[in-house]
């Protein structure tokens, strides 16, 4: 039985990156693209703690963690915020019907 | 025991507090607009004049500052033994300067948008005190974007200045246009952030330090001294990437570009001239501190294909920028793609530092070049973004048409952004030539002859979009009667056109003598080993990533 080590969660947060990086480019939702970049602050966040657990031995990844997982609640509450304006104005949030600005 | 958890948090002293006092000066200005709304109740008219007070202040507090900074090399705020969190230098001091400067004039800018224009004044002055919280909250991202070399301050930093901005483009509720624009430029930062974040650790797990410096430093010596295979070059460029997809990002560089434009069609005016110059001054501050810390000691040792990525980049965000502005009707739009286009121009100071080799005599030119530039650019861009609002705000359009016969109609604003366009373009007898004419030369002593053909092939390009609304202002005119504007917006973009004209001419050669000597003052390249010396005691050796074990 092989045991958990560093690669094992680089290769997850790898596999994250990847599949926020298709969320991104294949959903039309504006919410789902807001979920493939938490997918990706994710697979970051998993690094960090990985990084810092298994290689550096200092406290300053998980600092820098911590300060992400803020981040995307912060950004997630404006671009929320920014989606329902969006929806009040077109009742959609299809970002493809954001085609006003042309050019 | 109290005092035992006291003493375990880090406390800063006095010194570390007064060694950021611009910070302090732009987080004060935001807590009293909070504070003064809560107090005095809520007015516009209150909150923009704390907003100049607190710009001026600041400013104030930064040239007070400036002397001790260069007493001391470096002040930075850090814990014991670490690297700085922020470091308030001379190269802060200066664009720290810069923001409140423009802070104020596109305060400015609003009050007169709210006082001319009456259908959306009164949800202007309703929504006055939040405006200006999110305005100046932008404002303080961008000035600690430009005090830091630290990574997670970065994130934090461009977080900070981004997070704002996405809420003033979309500030007009109920109007579709600038939902429309906030939405695709919140999703535009959102991904490019995220994509920043797992470049940031990856680079923080192959280093072990969250400081650019000594990155840097690991970088160069670390590849210097082995054959580091393929694999890791390529996961070191994939970090590389994501840590330029965020800072690409808030200058607009070309694969970054998208949201620029339609941003700028959609955001009001004085939102518009703020990202067009601030954010993208404050972006290249950023640029600048990472390209003499990681990326340079990287070009030396990465010889093939990295060296010519910067010069690269700056050669298409210029094509693309000028050639994009060609058929645009609108000139808030062509004035977005020509902010595209003089990002690339700036990116090219950024390429010749990019390939100095330490010790070399290029890097310092560059640096003046480009602050000259930046000086300059400001004012053009106020210029022009102030006349495009004082024409928006009497007739109700900002297409091109909307300038027809704006030569008869109202002499001064025509006059003015005449002045402004052939700045921008760089004709001669303008503050834009000298700024244009300086980077030429850095970029000719530096060897980069294919970036000057560039950089004049696609000036002779964008003369001929700019002098399409010279041409409509003087040579089209379809008789509408003439307008007024009110005065202070008049003396603003005059004041600008004076700059130019005096930039243009007179003491030019002061100007650039002056931004030469506070180059080398900078923290440059030249002086990299010099300025490094104080961080030294404190930064721990270099530890081989092979030595460091697993727990």
């Amino acid at each position: 039985m092989t045991s958990i080590g560093l690669q094992h969660y680089l290769l997850l947060a790898a596999a994250l990156f990847c599949l926020g990086i298709l969320t991104m480019t294949l959903k039309r939702n504006a919410i789902g693209i807001l979920i493939g970049v938490e997918l990706i602050l994710n697979a970051a966040n998993l690094n960090l703690v990985a990084f810092t657990r298994y290689r550096t031995g200092a406290i300053d990844g998980q600092i820098v963690a911590v300060f992400i997982i803020l981040l995307a609640a912060a950004e997630a509450a404006i671009a929320i915020a920014i989606f329902m304006n969006f929806y009040n104005s077109l009742a959609t949030i299809d970002v493809d019907r954001a085609d006003q600005l042309q050019g | 025991m109290l005092l035992a958890i006291a003493n375990s948090f880090w406390m800063p002293d006095l010194d570390a507090v007064v060694a950021i006092g611009p910070l302090w000066g732009l987080a004060g200005t935001i807590v009293a607009i909070v504070l003064a709304a809560l107090v005095l109740g809520r007015s516009a008219a209150v909150s923009s004049v704390i907003t100049i007070i607190g710009a001026t202040l600041t400013a104030w507090i930064c040239f007070t500052h400036a002397p001790r900074v260069a007493q001391s090399a470096w002040a930075g705020l850090a814990p014991a033994g670490g690297s700085p969190m922020l470091l308030v230098d001379n190269f802060a001091i200066l664009f720290i300067l810069l923001i409140c400067l423009f802070l104020a004039c596109v305060t400015g800018l609003w009050m007169i948008g709210a006082s001319t224009n009456a259908r959306e004044s009164a949800a202007h002055l309703r929504n006055g005190p939040e405006f200006f919280v999110l305005l100046v909250g932008s404002a303080f991202g961008m000035a600690l974007m430009v005090s830091t070399t630290n990574l997670l301050m970065i994130i934090l930093a461009i977080e900070m200045a981004s997070l704002p901005s996405y809420a003033i483009v979309g500030f007009q509720k109920r109007n579709r246009i600038a939902a429309e624009a906030s939405l695709k430029y919140v999703l535009f930062g959102a991904v490019t952030s995220a994509l920043m974040a797992y470049g940031i650790s990856l680079l923080y797990g192959f280093y072990g330090t969250l400081d650019v410096n000594e990155i840097g430093r690991l970088v160069s010596t670390e590849l210097a001294a082995t054959d580091t295979p393929a694999a890791a070059k390529a996961l070191i460029s994939v970090a590389l990437f994501g840590l330029m997809a965020g800072i690409g990002f808030k200058i607009s560089a070309v694969p970054f570009h998208f949201w620029c434009p339609d941003v700028f069609e959609g955001a009001s005016i004085e939102v518009t001239t703020w990202l067009s110059v601030a954010s993208k001054a404050a972006g290249l501050g950023l640029l600048l501190r990472i390209i003499a810390a990681v990326l340079q000691p990287l070009a030396e040792t990465f010889d093939n294909p990295l060296s010519t990525t910067v010069a690269m980049f700056a050669a298409v965000t210029c094509t693309v920028g000028n050639l994009a502005a060609f058929p645009q009707t609108s000139v808030k739009r062509l004035l977005a793609y020509s902010s595209i286009a003089h990002a690339g121009y700036m990116l090219m100071a950024g390429a010749i530092i990019w390939q100095a080799k330490p010790g070399s005599d290029v890097a310092n030119p560059a640096f003046a070049a480009l602050i000259v530039y930046i000086i300059v650019y400001l004012f053009m861009n106020l210029g022009a973004f102030g006349c495009t609002a004082l024409v928006y705000w009497a007739t109700g359009s900002e297409k091109i048409e909307a300038f027809r016969g704006l030569g008869r109609r109202s002499p001064l604003i025509a006059a003015a952004m005449t002045v402004c366009l052939f700045s921008l373009v760089g004709l001669p007898p303008f503050g834009g030539f000298i700024a244009k004419f300086y980077l030429l030369m850095a970029l000719f002593k530096s060897n980069l002859v294919w970036l000057v053909a560039v950089a004049l092939l696609n000036s002779i390009f964008s003369l001929y979009f700019y002098s399409r609304i010279a041409y409509a202002m003087y040579f089209a005119d379809d008789g509408k009667p003439a307008f007024s504007v009110p005065a202070f917006g008049r003396a603003l973009v005059i004041a600008a056109a004076i700059v130019i004209l005096l930039t243009g001419i007179p003491i030019a050669g002061g100007l650039i003598g002056r931004a030469n000597q506070f180059a080398s003052h900078l923290y440059p390249i030249a002086a990299r080993t010099t300025f490094a010396e104080p961080q030294a005691a404190a930064a721990k050796d270099p530890i081989p990533l092979a030595a460091r074990s697993a727990p």
